[in-house]
């Protein structure tokens, strides 16, 4: 049999993790941790699947921690649990905490179980080591989808797109974006959450699914912590940037997100560690499923 | 528009006098009745432009001269008219046709003004005296407007202080609650863990009794014993009860331990309420400091360490619930003031003068131009949407109406004091006396 998945749980309430431990020892080998800090140390010492951290505590916070702890090991899956709703938080934990899950405080045990499930999965996946990779693969152009009509992030977009000799394709509204996606291999995704007054979330979390290596910026004046939690949940997006744009900000988004397109399409398809949840909500699971049958050629031309 | 019309309607209709006329016609139409309300009258040129105004007045000086009338009678008016009278126009605006004829109107009150029209051609008179009382119609108009106004102002004062309560409301709810996911999120998956570990005791339980059934049961064949101790043997290993003793007993603590946590928060949210006790009571400051940081502990743990050095404090009679909003402003202002991990520090203490509360802390501080304004309505350093700017105006007033003061002391980089000072009852007494 192979080594256990590990799990590090971080929080500063001693009780949230001994519940922890007690429902996760008998499947995983629990490891816990009430100081950040200690667990930072401890992740630099031994190794460390999935890691689970609280938002508020003492010693810094959890997408403090989650962002340090992705510097030292990057391929820990890093997820954050929170019983605070706290939008600048959550937003930090995405755009640099680069989490796989946000959950909260008091949580679902079979969605817990779940959670934990998939992410030590994608953890065991991830034990593969990644291919070498030659460096003239690393500066192909790449193909990037806006899906914004405002002109401050086509200033943004065309201008990163020009430097980096990439292809730039916009679309009006849904429709084309599709059309777009079925003839294209798109590699990054900018979008609004409304494009042409149409809710781009659906094609978000469909994308998540059919297209596990693309990667999706969005950037969006909506600021609600409910709506950014099923995104990180359910799309698996890669930066979450408030309007009005910060240009600096936006271009460190789309460089990092370029740099990790460029990575993965020299990797194998299982390593890719892009795995979103099927949406709660039964409208969008439907519309989710229509699309995934719009998108059905592109699929197929995935797997071929 | 109106404007025009404000004078038309000031304008009276007086036939224009030919400055050839005599002075002696000129009295005549002084006596007649219809220009009785008249204090002069126009003189105009063969093209209806205004020339001037004879007053009755100079004529009157003219009249009580010795002779005055027979040696000037015939004279044309031409002579003795003001060539520089007050002329108006019609499409002036009421105050500036005030505003004109108040600078030029001399002592004692002698003459009309003419009105004329856009071409500059006569068009009547107007008296002083209309002037003035349009001038006050137009004063009583804008005080009505004006006490409008007023009443407008004092109830949007009354919705924003209505909606700053609501803010700091709403904050407080928010923050007890998400305080309260904490307690909730182990104690909610303990009482799973409970009915999931103590699942295989009943079932052991269940398989003792079939053992002892069939041990007390003289037809239970040798087989059947058998599979039944060896049932009850598995159940036994299955339930581990000696391994599975020391988790249920943490459980079980673990649980009630966040349940007294939740009922803290609860009772704590009541005490900070205080909805249901009278407005003024004995009330001791430090119960309300206390229930402030309980409310506020979520705000501050991850800024900073409190330090609570609480003074032994006389009660006083005050409104605990507006104290307490004192106290969670200060609180959370403090605790927004810091960067990265500080310190806040409260002390009470009672002297002569009264009962002190101090909160200071470690944070950024602020500039002397930023001192002198805190307590301002709608002075705010946050990003808009973040501060009403009215929570430490609110704090101001209500330490005010308790007969208090509330001082600042800041220094950029150092950090920043509040001392809230009240009154004890003596010397409130004393002040009323006195």
């Amino acid at each position: 049999m192979s080594a256990p998945v590990r799990i590090m749980f971080v929080d500063d309430e001693e009780r949230i993790l001994r519940s922890l431990a007690l429902q996760f020892r008998r499947h995983y080998e629990v490891l816990t941790e009430s100081d950040p800090l200690r667990a930072l140390q401890r992740l630099r010492e031994e190794h460390v699947d999935v890691l689970v951290s609280d938002q508020r505590m003492p010693q810094m916070s959890g997408a403090q921690l989650l962002a340090e702890a992705r510097e030292i090991v990057p391929n820990t899956l890093r997820i954050l649990l929170t019983g605070y709703s706290d939008l600048d938080a959550a937003v930090d934990a995405v755009n640099n905490g680069g989490i796989f899950r946000y959950l909260t405080k008091p949580w679902d045990q079979q969605e817990m179980a779940f959670t934990l499930r998939q992410a030590a999965e994608l953890a065991v996946r991830q034990t593969q080591p990644l291919q070498a990779v030659a460096s003239e693969k690393l500066s192909a152009p790449l193909t990037l989808l806006l899906l914004d009509d405002e002109p401050g992030t086509l200033g943004v977009v065309g201008e990163f797109c020009v430097a980096g000799g990439h292809n730039l394709l916009r679309a009006r509204n849904l429709a084309e974006a599709m059309l777009m996606l079925n003839n294209e291999t798109v590699d990054i995704l900018v979008s609004d959450l409304k494009l042409a007054g149409e809710d781009t979330a659906p094609l978000l979390k469909t994308l998540a699914q059919a297209h596990p290596r693309l990667l999706s910026l969005v950037v969006t004046p909506f600021q609600d912590t409910q709506a950014l939690l099923r995104l990180v949940n359910e799309a698996q997006i890669f930066r979450y940037l408030p309007k009005p744009i910060r240009r600096g900000l936006f271009e460190k988004g789309l460089k990092a997100a370029a740099e990790q397109a460029l990575i993965w399409r020299t990797q194998p398809q299982p390593l890719v560690s892009r795995l979103a949840e099927v949406p709660r909500d039964e409208r969008e699971q439907e519309k989710v499923g229509s699309l995934m049958g719009m998108l059905g050629r592109l699929r197929e031309r995935l797997i071929a | 528009m109106s404007h025009a019309r404000a004078l038309q309607s000031l304008m009276r209709v007086v036939t224009p006098l030919a400055a050839s006329m005599s002075i002696n016609e000129v009295a005549d139409l002084f006596l007649a009745a219809e220009h009785r309300a008249f204090l002069s009258l126009p003189v105009v040129d063969e093209n209806n432009r205004p020339l001037g105004l004879v007053s009755r007045a100079t004529l009157q000086d003219i009249f009580m001269q010795r002779f005055g009338r027979d040696l000037r009678g015939r004279h044309p008016v031409g002579e003795v008219m003001n060539e520089a009278p007050l002329i108006v126009s019609l499409e002036a605006g009421l105050e500036e046709a005030a505003k004109q004829v108040t600078a030029q109107l001399q002592y004692p009150i002698t003459e009309d003004f003419i009105l004329i029209d856009a071409q500059g051609e006569y068009c009547g008179l107007g008296t002083v005296l209309d002037l003035l009382k349009a001038m006050e119609a137009r004063v009583a108009q804008r005080n009505r407007v004006l006490r409008q106004a007023l009443v407008d102002l004092k109830e949007s004062q009354a919705q924003l202080l209505q909606s700053e309560k609501m803010a700091s409301l709403g904050q407080m709810v928010a923050g007890v609650a998400h305080e309260l996911n904490t307690p909730l999120g182990y104690v909610k998956n303990n009482v799973q863990l409970l009915r999931e570990l103590s699942e295989p005791l009943f079932e052991l339980a269940a398989a003792q009794a079939r053992l002892g059934q069939c041990l007390n049961d003289p037809d239970c064949d040798e087989a059947s014993l058998s599979q039944a101790l060896h049932a009850a043997e598995q159940a036994r290993q299955q339930a581990a009860p000696e391994l599975l003793a020391e988790d249920l007993k943490q459980l079980y603590g673990d649980t009630l331990y966040g349940l007294e946590q939740i009922a803290e928060l609860v009772i704590g949210l009541k005490d900070f309420a205080r909805l249901d006790r009278a407005m003024s009571e004995e009330v001791d400051l430090n119960d309300c400091i206390r229930s402030a940081l309980l409310i506020a502990r979520n705000h501050i743990k991850d800024k900073a360490e409190v330090v609570q050095q609480l003074g032994e404090l006389p009660r006083i009679a005050c409104a605990p619930s507006q104290i307490n909003q004192v106290l969670l402003n200060l609180l959370t202002n403090a605790a927004q003031a810091i960067d990265g991990m500080g310190r806040i520090q409260i002390r009470s203490w009672a002297d002569a003068q009264g009962i002190h509360v101090s909160l200071q802390d470690n944070g950024r501080g602020m500039p002397p131009e930023v001192m002198v304004k805190i307590f301002d309505p709608f002075f705010t350093t946050k990003p808009v949407g973040q501060g009403t700017g009215l929570g430490l105006s609110i704090s101001y007033k209500i330490v005010q109406d308790h007969g208090g003061q509330i001082r600042v002391a800041s220094e950029p980089g150092r950090g920043t004091r509040f001392l809230i000072s009240l009154p004890l009852p003596a010397t409130v007494a004393m002040k009323r006396s006195a």
